[in-house]
């Protein structure tokens, strides 16, 4: 069996290596066709798009950059990109110190973690949707928060309609809620990898459980806070799912984000090749994110 | 320091990294502070207050869906009585059933295609060679740093080309298109030693038989966890479905949910449809919660 084995693989033979050719040609030319159809068309047709008129009709103008130059001089995008990073600045640190507490607690547990786990985790199976919906009856006016301040005596919170960072971090908020889950188990993993003895030595040299957290726990954790980070940041750029059921970009624009600005031009004015335009500034924001990740975990590796 | 000279015992006390020391009174004010913060009790009691807020929202969810309609909600008594009216009134409100089937046709019929020919393609692009099979590798790793926004106006104007507009086909083909299964699965395959699928290839197994009878069986775990989180992504989807999905009879369910809510509904009603929508995932969580927690820390798959 041994040196049948042995000789099988001395000699691969022209007609081996044809047949295994065959066989991963067959093999992958579902995933080819599908890749080909609906994955890299699109991207490439992302870049042609905006550089063209594109309209409902099929009638395509080519533009060059146009479509660019209208989109850095319009006021419209530049409120959207400055509601995302302020969405943005305010979600992605709540999201991170929320999961890293979860995280550092249920690391702290002996028993129940996988209890506590579990319910920390829930609100990451629901839809962006379903958590809007939820907190737009929560935040409203006559909603379980209101209702107790007034009967506190207390003036109500215009969580919604407010002004820009009520809105925004209301919005946060919901996102935070729903997707922390997720973050915290990335941080859990991190935790449970940290080598216990360096803590161990730390306590036995006389190191308060914040020193040891400040000085060991965190730092160690570096590299897996900096993938949190850039996950949650390419999340945040994404907003939409919330915005459109709780706010509709209101009030007043305060929570018009670029990819609502985007489903805007794309859905409600047509626009296609100038939405097409705002996806390919998502694109470059996202590809810089993800190399500066990429470069981070090189280094540290 | 007091401190330092008392440690030795402390630790000699307890084993455990963060055990509570109880029984053994230090001798500084910092010393005490250390314990308080170890203490499980504390960790609990943090986790419960978190727990409420994670949970509570949903528990309103079920309260509401199955309150009278007309119950006055304000000021959050219980409600007075259970009803399932909401459940069946919700039924025949709009296209409730449709979006439901839809939901589960986008869901299902993508988890078994992307797993089906993800699986194939990881097999070849881990195990085979052949002409460009390096490119096309990179290629699907490229699309994984291409946000889905960024090509949604070329999808959309490509399934309208093809009369896929309000049409389940025209909802599912684009996302078939899944990088993060074929990379996860060849990453898994990878792993496998080669001897497994030498072993079937001299037994004179055909290729395909050596692929549903070793391949398939064998990397079980990484399919599991997929399959869960392409459901999950797809049942929770809104922007895709929202755009090409324009009529009532192709929407799915969270569509649907964003979109009723007008007057014509009552919050009630609105959350029995929220519930609906959820019972899925949370039975998925149920039955599959090990699976999910391992592959998250494992593997860091994000929707």
């Amino acid at each position: 069996m041994s040196t049948h084995l042995a000789s099988k693989r001395s000699q691969p033979g022209q007609a081996r290596l044809r047949r295994e050719a065959v066989t991963g040609i067959l093999f992958v030319l579902p995933t080819l066709i599908i890749f080909a159809v609906f994955k890299f068309l699109p991207i490439g047709g992302a870049g042609a798009m905006s550089l063209t008129q594109y309209r409902l009709n099929g009638d395509v103008e080519f533009l060059g950059a146009e479509n660019y130059e209208r989109l850095f001089a319009d006021p419209n995008f530049w409120q959207s990109l400055g509601v995302t990073l302020g969405y943005v600045v305010i979600f992605v640190p709540l999201i991170i110190v929320i999961s890293l507490a979860g995280a550092v607690l249920l690391n702290n547990l002996k028993r129940h973690d996988g209890l506590f786990r579990s319910l920390l985790f829930i609100p990451y199976l629901s839809s962006f949707v379903l958590a809007g919906i939820i907190f737009k009856w929560i935040f409203s006016n006559d909603g379980p928060i209101n209702v107790a301040l007034a009967g506190a005596g207390l003036g109500a919170i215009p969580f919604l309609s407010g002004d820009q960072w009520i809105v925004l971090l209301s919005l946060a908020m919901v996102a935070v809620w729903k997707g922390f889950g997720y973050s915290m188990l990335i941080f859990l993993a991190g935790l449970k990898a940290q080598p216990g003895e360096i803590h161990e030595a730390a306590k036995i040299d006389g190191a308060t459980s914040w020193q040891t957290f400040r000085h060991i726990t965190l730092p160690l954790l570096k590299p897996v806070t900096f993938f949190v980070l850039v996950i949650e940041t390419i999340v945040g750029f994404q907003v939409f799912d919330t915005v459109y059921v709780m706010t509709g970009g209101g009030p007043a624009n305060a929570s018009h984000s670029l990819i609502y600005f985007l489903y805007d031009q794309g859905f409600e004015f047509f626009d296609f090749g100038y939405a097409a335009a705002i996806g390919i500034v998502l694109f470059f924001i996202v590809l810089v994110l993800s190399l500066v990740q990429r470069r981070f975990f090189n280094e540290k590796a | 320091m007091t401190t330092v000279s008392s440690t030795p015992h402390s630790a000699g006390t307890s084993e455990g990294p963060s055990r509570p020391q109880t029984g053994n009174p230090g001798p500084g004010g910092r010393q005490r502070k250390r314990k308080s913060l170890n203490t499980p009790r504390w960790s609990i009691a943090s986790l419960i207050v978190i727990s409420f807020f994670t949970v509570a929202p949903l528990l309103a969810v079920v309260v509401l869906a199955f309150s009278p309609a007309d119950e006055p909600t304000i000021p959050y008594a219980l409600p007075t009585s259970l009803t399932f009216e909401n459940i069946t009134r919700i039924f025949s409100v709009g296209a409730f059933p449709t979006w439901l089937l839809n939901s589960v046709l986008y869901s299902v019929i993508s988890v078994v295609v992307v797993l089906l020919t993800a699986s194939m393609a990881a097999y070849a692009l881990a195990r085979k060679r052949f002409p460009g099979r390096n490119i096309l590798l990179w290629s699907i790793i490229a699309t994984l740093m291409v946000p889905v926004q960024a090509t949604l106006i070329p999808t959309f104007i490509l399934i309208a080309n093809l009369d896929g507009v309000n049409t389940i086909w025209g909802l599912i083909l684009p996302t078939l298109a899944n990088g993060q299964a074929v990379f996860l699965i060849r990453q898994f395959i990878l792993d496998l030693p080669e001897e497994l699928f030498d072993a079937a290839r001299i037994d004179g197994s055909g290729e395909w038989r050596t692929f549903v009878s070793i391949v398939l069986p064998l990397i079980r775990p990484v399919l599991a966890t997929l399959a869960i989180f392409v459901f999950l992504w797809h049942w929770n989807d809104l922007l895709w479905p929202l755009v090409v999905g324009q009529t009532d009879e192709a929407r799915t369910l969270t569509v649907g949910l964003a979109t009723l809510n007008t007057e014509l509904v009552s919050t009630s009603n609105i959350m029995a449809a929220a519930l609906i929508s959820f019972i899925p995932c949370l039975l998925i969580f149920l039955f599959l919660q090990r699976q999910i927690v391992s592959s998250i820390t494992s593997s860091g798959v994000k929707g």
